[in-house]
């Protein structure tokens, strides 16, 4: 052992990052680009990286080209921890983005402060902090949002009811599903909704009918669900098998649009604040375009989400300018307005205390039977941030 | 530790306390001095992901080193580790967040609970051996986990509980070169502690249990209280462990402690060779760095931003080949090696060692 | 009526799982960990037979079962072979290491991303209404198929020749080998065996929920049932799974669904304190000098 010194020195001395040249912006990203999280990451971020790439053979942002770093942290924290800190001091990039589980955000926020280096969560749920009034340097572009969500959710259930609401409510047991749903099932009572179910699903379970004969015993009419898709659509898969007819409503994820198809239920709502490639906008043939040109293993549909991370990172940049450090990236981020070209009901805007955005729009859709397609329910409902 | 052989060099012990000595020779005090020089001059020299690292290494060293003297001393085998880390991450956060409690408080407390559980743990020992005996830790880190997990969400932590950063007398401890040093020491402490536990009477006595259980017995071993001993010190270790790393990261959540981690924990002993505390560090260093060597290996593949998302899939394959290339063609592990290179040095130029020759 | 069924179908699950572990458990002592891995693996064979044989969706069942069952056999050749006769915990230990490689492989050939096998068959899972409660086609083939193959293997063990010599070899290795009995041959058969019950589960319970790499963690779920019903008995790893799903939905009914998660492996240590070999377990040997 005395030796092991050796080893050691050998193995680290191995592992230098080359210096990274300062001719071009480097920004880092950790996420859950693989494991067991990753279905609901991986595609948004090879969304960004088609968009960086794009940027950069445009020509770069102010002459220079965009370096972004991707690390995997398999939305595993201690990993997440050892990629912010070596992107923070080994890449000294200016910006750091996560994508991963919520487990990852304290020791990726923990380097971000200790750095000064502001962070984007990208595809990620947002923390409290980015909303007002905002942490300095921390920022969201991911469409869903705790409470807001459920807020659009049952007004969407109120003005769509035609019978009083017995609401079932299902969620993930892990803690950021659980808080959701349980502030929805507050929230129904003070709209005139009855909540008769809650049920909590443990992520690896075999079987969902339990939880669902649950809801449809407590006879609810309609059932809400805000967790990862897998929870949302097999709890509506199990409630259809014992014969519920209810209404189901539930967030449309990266997932919802090839599901949506593939269920061909005319009783699923999805609500989301992304518009849909149903919706066929010149962005989403753009989008379609570059990521058929970069040979994505992902869906196209997919990768809204780090079209629009980009699009922010791209603007921040722009309005950094050259030389840019984290102190003048986070002051342009506190001040940014960037034209979402229709991916989102309107323009994305950050201030000084809203990190978040200031109007947060809603869509709803679901599947049509008849006329085999998609098909929106309620066009953008906005609702004020504040 | 070193062999219990005498030197070929030509030192020959001439009394039993020689043998029982840490340090014999004065090329080992040397070579010791030189890699003490080599651990103190590190910080100052690395890069801050290098410290990380380096620091990293150290606290799984511990947790590893507790492992070995449970699994590969005392013979006891367990599933259940990353459990333990997390009942000492847990009582640490828990402990600070409920009650503000210092550094000199919790990291005690810790290993007062990692004690406790420990016992409860170490209970079945007494009925069950073997593959069964690892089968009811691995339901301790389920329970743990629960429990955790529980605490996490009634109290409205979902995204972990956040820890400020100790404080000893004035001392902040947030640099990473000061981290370094602390974990440095703690890691010491740990692997003095059992090098003393091993060469006393308790060693011996868990030899004696892990080579045959009822022999001991008869040969007056008190099997049922050494066994317990054996958890109990390995699971109070391993809670510290778990307090540090809770430190160390500045938080602590329940997604941090699953099933893998207590693979990564029997990994380290296996591959660094069972049944040797050099094994232990080794293994920890071993399988904490592969990882990062095979994303820096992968970087130099053309294209490789590209493979970016599916390195953790590459990790967890090259994880499972390089254990199983250990298990079938070096269950002597890292260790293992080291002797064997060692010996063809010292042997040099004969192949083996002499039949009953003079050393015999 | 729709809790009996529930836990039936929970059961049925269950304990086509548990007896891959109790065949290879109860030929060669050695716990494979990386059933669950296996079982996802078999699932996601039928994700590219499916793709071969997308006009004939049971010709693509029997080919990713039939590949199973090599995978099963190839395992047992290159690897565990060498195996034989080492520390039955080295040897438990490689399954381990062969799980964390089989999950790492399934990542890069298929991607992490959720799939429907279901949906590549182009099979709908219709349910069937049944004594006043409803079950779903893929539960109720898995409840069918796990009675067949119990009374399949049960026949098998008890009257075919290489049944009879998988028990010898089971009960006196040494034994079984001076008798003339290939120990390889008869070990590569229960692992094969062990790897096409387990692809029978993986490939009904994708197609009943989808699937994605949470799999694993049902295979280790079913564990406990195996070793409550006692790990070299096959009627123990039925009995086992009923008492592991009865405690499981009962738990979800009337306490707490979190808890759900847990009761498994509470049982578990219940059953290990007070009768480690299980319901219907033999007791193993005691230790002589």
């Amino acid at each position: 052992m005395l030796k092991r010194s050796l080893i050691v020195t050998a193995a680290l001395v191995g592992l230098t990052g080359a210096a990274t040249a300062q001719d071009s912006y480097n920004i880092g990203l950790t996420g859950a680009l693989t494991g067991p999280a990753a279905g609901t990451y991986a595609p948004a971020v090879d969304g960004l990286r088609i968009y960086i790439d794009k940027v950069n053979a445009a020509g770069g942002v102010n002459g220079k080209k965009i370096n972004l770093i991707l690390l995997d942290d398999s939305a595993q924290p201690a990993r997440a921890a050892a990629n912010a800190t070596r992107l923070v001091t080994d890449d000294k990039v200016v910006l750091l983005l996560n994508a991963s589980l919520s487990s990852t955000y304290a020791p990726v926020v923990g380097e971000s402060q200790k750095a000064n280096v502001p962070l984007i969560f990208a595809s990620s749920v947002c923390p409290k902090d980015v909303y007002p009034p905002a942490n300095a340097l921390q920022f969201c572009t991911t469409a869903f949002a705790a409470n807001y969500d459920s807020r659009a959710v049952l007004d969407f259930v109120k003005a769509t009811a035609k019978e009083p609401v017995k609401l079932g409510l299902s969620a993930m047991a892990i803690p950021i599903s659980r808080g959701e749903i349980d502030y929805a099932e507050e929230l129904s009572k003070t709209l005139g909704m009855t909540p008769v179910s809650k049920q909590i699903i443990p992520p690896p379970t075999p079987d969902y009918t339990p939880f669902a004969t649950l809801i449809k015993d407590a006879g609810a009419n309609w059932t809400y669900s805000w967790a990862p898709w897998v929870t949302q659509v097999r709890t509506l898969e199990g409630l259809r098998r014992l014969g519920w007819t209810g209404d189901y409503v539930a967030w449309a994820h990266l997932e919802a649009e090839n599901e949506l198809a593939r269920l061909k239920d005319g009783k699923f709502f999805v609500v989301g604040a992304n518009s849909l490639f149903q919706d066929d906008l010149p962005i989403h043939n753009e989008i379609a375009a570059a990521a058929k040109a970069a040979k994505s293993q992902y869906p196209v549909n997919q990768m809204t989400e780090g079209w629009i991370a980009g699009m922010v990172i791209e603007a921040a940049l722009k309005g950094a300018g050259w030389p840019a450090n984290a102190e003048k990236v986070t002051a342009s981020l506190s001040n940014l307005k960037v034209d979402l070209k229709g991916l989102r009901g309107g323009e994305l805007q950050w201030t000084k205390d809203n990190h978040f955005r200031t109007k947060q729009y809603y869509r709803v859709y679901r599947w049509d039977e008849a006329k085999g397609a998609i098909v929106r329910v309620r066009d953008w409902a906005p609702f004020d941030v504040k | 530790m070193s062999s219990r052989e005498p030197r070929a060099s030509g030192y020959f012990r001439s009394s039993y306390d020689q043998g029982l000595r840490l340090i014999e020779t004065r090329m080992q005090w040397t070579a010791l001095m030189l890699f003490l020089a080599a651990l103190g001059t590190f910080p100052f020299i690395a890069t801050s992901f290098q410290l990380d690292l380096a620091c990293q290494v150290f606290l799984a060293a511990i947790g590893s080193i507790a492992l070995m003297l449970l699994t590969g001393y005392a013979g006891q085998v367990s599933l259940g580790h990353a459990g333990l880390i997390a009942a000492g991450a847990f009582t640490a956060g828990i402990l600070f967040k409920e009650f503000g409690a210092a550094f000199w408080i919790t990291i005690p407390a810790a290993a007062v609970v990692g004690a406790l559980i420990g016992l409860i743990f170490g209970l079945p020992s007494l009925r069950l051996r073997g593959l069964y005996l690892a089968v009811s830790t691995l339901a301790l880190h389920f329970i743990v986990v629960y429990l955790g997990g529980e605490y996490e969400t009634k109290r409205g932590f979902s995204t972990g509980i956040m820890i400020d950063a100790p404080r000893i007398g004035d001392l902040l401890i947030r640099d990473r070169k000061i981290w370094y040093f602390v974990l440095l020491a703690f890691a010491a402490v740990s692997l003095l502690i059992s090098l003393n536990l091993l060469r006393s009477r308790t060693g011996r006595a868990w030899a004696a249990i892990r080579s045959h259980e009822t022999i001991a017995e008869a040969l007056g071993i008190g099997v049922p209280a050494h066994k317990l001993l054996a958890f109990v010190i390995s699971s109070s270790m391993t809670a510290v462990a778990g307090a540090l790393f809770a430190y160390y990261r500045g938080f602590v959540s329940v997604e941090a402690f699953s099933l893998f981690l207590s693979i990564q924990y029997v990994a380290m002993i296996i591959i660094g060779g069972m049944g040797s505390l050099l094994g232990a560090i080794l293994g920890a260093i071993f399988v904490t760095l592969l990882p990062y060597m095979i994303e820096y290996a992968v970087g130099f593949l053309p294209n490789a931003r590209s493979y970016a998302g599916m390195l953790a899939a590459f990790n967890y394959a090259a994880f499972g080949i390089v254990m199983i290339l250990f298990l079938v063609f070096e269950p002597q592990g890292l260790v293992g090696i080291w002797r064997r290179v060692q010996n063809y040095f010292l042997l040099w130029p004969f192949k083996q060692k002499p039949l009953g020759g003079s050393r015999k | 009526m729709q809790l009996a069924i529930n836990i039936a179908v929970l059961a049925a699950i269950y304990a086509l799982i548990a007896c891959g572990y109790v065949l290879i458990y109860r030929v060669s002592r050695v716990l494979n960990l990386a059933h669950g891995e296996l079982m996802m693996l078999s699932a996601y064979l039928l994700l590219t037979t499916a793709s071969l044989f997308s006009k004939n969706p049971l010709i693509a069942i029997a080919a990713a079962i039939f590949l199973s069952l090599c995978v099963g056999v190839l395992v047992y050749l290159f690897l565990m072979r060498r195996m034989t006769g080492e520390m039955v915990l080295a040897a438990v230990l490689t399954t381990v290491a062969l799980g964390v490689l089989l999950r790492g492989l399934v990542v890069l050939v298929w991607s992490a991303q959720q799939q429907n096998p279901a949906q590549a068959l182009g099979w709908v899972n219709y349910s069937i209404p049944v004594f006043g409660g409803r079950i779903s086609a893929a539960g109720a083939a898995l409840i069918i198929t796990t009675a067949l193959v119990y009374a399949g293997l049960f026949l098998f063990l008890r009257f075919s020749r290489y049944g009879i010599r998988m028990r010898a070899a089971g009960q006196n290795p040494l034994l079984a080998a001076q008798r003339g009995i290939s120990l390889h041959a008869i070990y590569a058969l229960a692992w094969g065996l062990s790897t096409l019950t387990g692809a029978l589960a993986g490939i009904l319970i994708s197609l009943d929920s989808g699937l994605d790499s949470t799999m694993v963690l049902i295979g280790l779920k079913a564990f406990p049932a195996a070793l409550v019903g006692g790990l070299d008995s096959l009627v123990g790893a039925l009995i086992g799974s009923l008492i592991i799903a009865a405690a499981e939905v009962l738990m979800i009914y009337y306490v707490d669904a979190l808890l759900s998660d847990v009761v498994p492996f509470l049982v578990l240590i219940l059953m290990l304190v007070v009768r480690p070999w299980g319901l219907f377990g033999t007791r193993e040997e005691l230790d002589r000098v």
